[in-house]
């Protein structure tokens, strides 16, 4: 399971790389923002995305528009976790393709359940 | 006087009155209403010049006023940005040593779980006898070695755990730096209330209008009772929102 994580505060990429490997996912990945993770995404086979939404350069739900609209990553879980909580950038995101949407501050049991929803969703859809 | 203000009746009388005490020629009487006439122009001079010195007054405070402004513009505002800055750096830097020690302690703990379970399972044997002597002596050599690698990363932890202790000074160093920005908001916002008072202008109405305007943007973290519009609040209500939506 490779995880590209996308945030431009490297505290929070620190913060997300410890708990997915305290949840067994060891091969991570990290980027600064949207532009940088983009190319990565591109040329890497990454099997999810964990992005923040407020980044400078290309900001997450951009990002994950990009991702939807790419044939070869249309298919990719996205997690967004983001300090943002106006209901319509939720909408926004959920019409956008999220997987999965979590606001910070969050808990290691709130990351292990949105993750383990997605799963269990990919292997139901097949 | 013709082509200004028009004689007042009361000076009309006066001097009416004046002409008439010449005329009949009682000296003392002409000097009283003259003193009577002074006194009415005195009255006068010292009105305007109350209204003078007020607008003097009103004109200097406002240029005080607007001085400390200027200052605060000049010299407190970049000073704050400075020290807010600096606040980012503390934060942060109190973040990675936080996380660098919880790093290092992660893969300790690791260890000394993943080997006091195996002893355990093997202590377990020996005393249900199933230990043969070789296996035993091999136990006894592994248990000695693990108590003694134990006490050096019990110890290595609790350094760590120390540092984490550490990294958390910061928090009376950004409290007292945020507290002392807040205060030169404060006075700033009181500044400019006075501005605007002095210069009468209402600002409400477009101040309305930008604040529609900028409706679409990025809120950033929710503060409480500041930002609580259209804003959810917490993860149930996040989940609540999606499941709605069919997710």
């Amino acid at each position: 399971m490779k995880i590209l994580i996308v945030d431009d505060f490297s505290t929070m990429r620190r913060i997300i790389k410890n708990l997915l490997r305290d949840l067994g996912f060891n091969n991570t990945t990290e980027a600064d923002d949207g532009t940088t993770a983009l190319p990565m995404l591109q040329a890497g086979d990454f099997d999810l995305l964990v992005t923040d939404w407020n980044m400078p350069g290309m900001q997450g739900i951009d990002l994950l528009k990009q991702v939807r609209s790419d044939p070869k990553l249309a298919a990719l879980p996205v997690l967004m976790v983001t300090a943002e909580q106006k209901r319509e950038q939720i909408v926004e995101a959920a019409q956008a393709g999220v997987n999965g949407y979590i606001v910070k501050p969050f808990t290691a049991q709130t990351l292990k359940e949105k993750l383990d929803k997605i799963f269990e969703r990919l292997a139901s859809t097949g | 006087m013709a082509d200004g203000t028009p004689v007042s009746d009361s000076t009309l009388e006066q001097m009416r009155h004046l002409a008439q005490l010449i005329e009949t020629g009682n000296e003392e009487q002409v000097k009283d209403a003259v003193d009577e006439l002074t006194r009415l122009r005195e009255r006068d001079l010292y009105q305007d010049l109350g209204r003078l010195t007020r607008q003097l007054h009103d004109a200097l405070n406002s240029f005080q006023l607007d001085a400390r402004l200027a200052n605060m513009a000049e010299q407190d505002i970049p000073d704050a940005r400075e020290r807010l800055r600096h606040v980012i750096k503390m934060t942060d830097d109190s973040a990675n040593r936080t996380l660098s020690a919880v790093e290092a302690s992660m893969p300790l703990c690791e260890k000394l779980e993943d080997e006091s379970s195996q002893l355990h399972e093997e202590w377990q044997r020996f005393t249900q006898r199933q230990l043969s002597a070789e296996e035993f002596r091999d136990l006894s050599k592994r248990v000695g070695d693990f108590l003694g690698r134990g006490k050096d990363q019990a110890g290595q932890i609790r350094g760590n755990l120390n540092d984490v202790l550490m990294a958390q000074d910061f928090q009376d160093l950004t409290g007292q730096i945020i507290k002392r920005v807040i205060s030169l908001v404060e006075e700033l916002e009181l500044g400019m209330v006075n501005l605007i008072k002095l210069s009468g202008t209402r600002l409400t109405d477009i101040q309305k209008k930008e604040d529609q305007q900028a409706g679409a943007a990025l809120e950033g973290p929710p503060v409480p009772g500041v930002s609580d519009t259209g804003v959810v609040s917490g993860q149930d209500e996040v989940d609540d929102l999606l499941s709605s939506l069919g997710f």
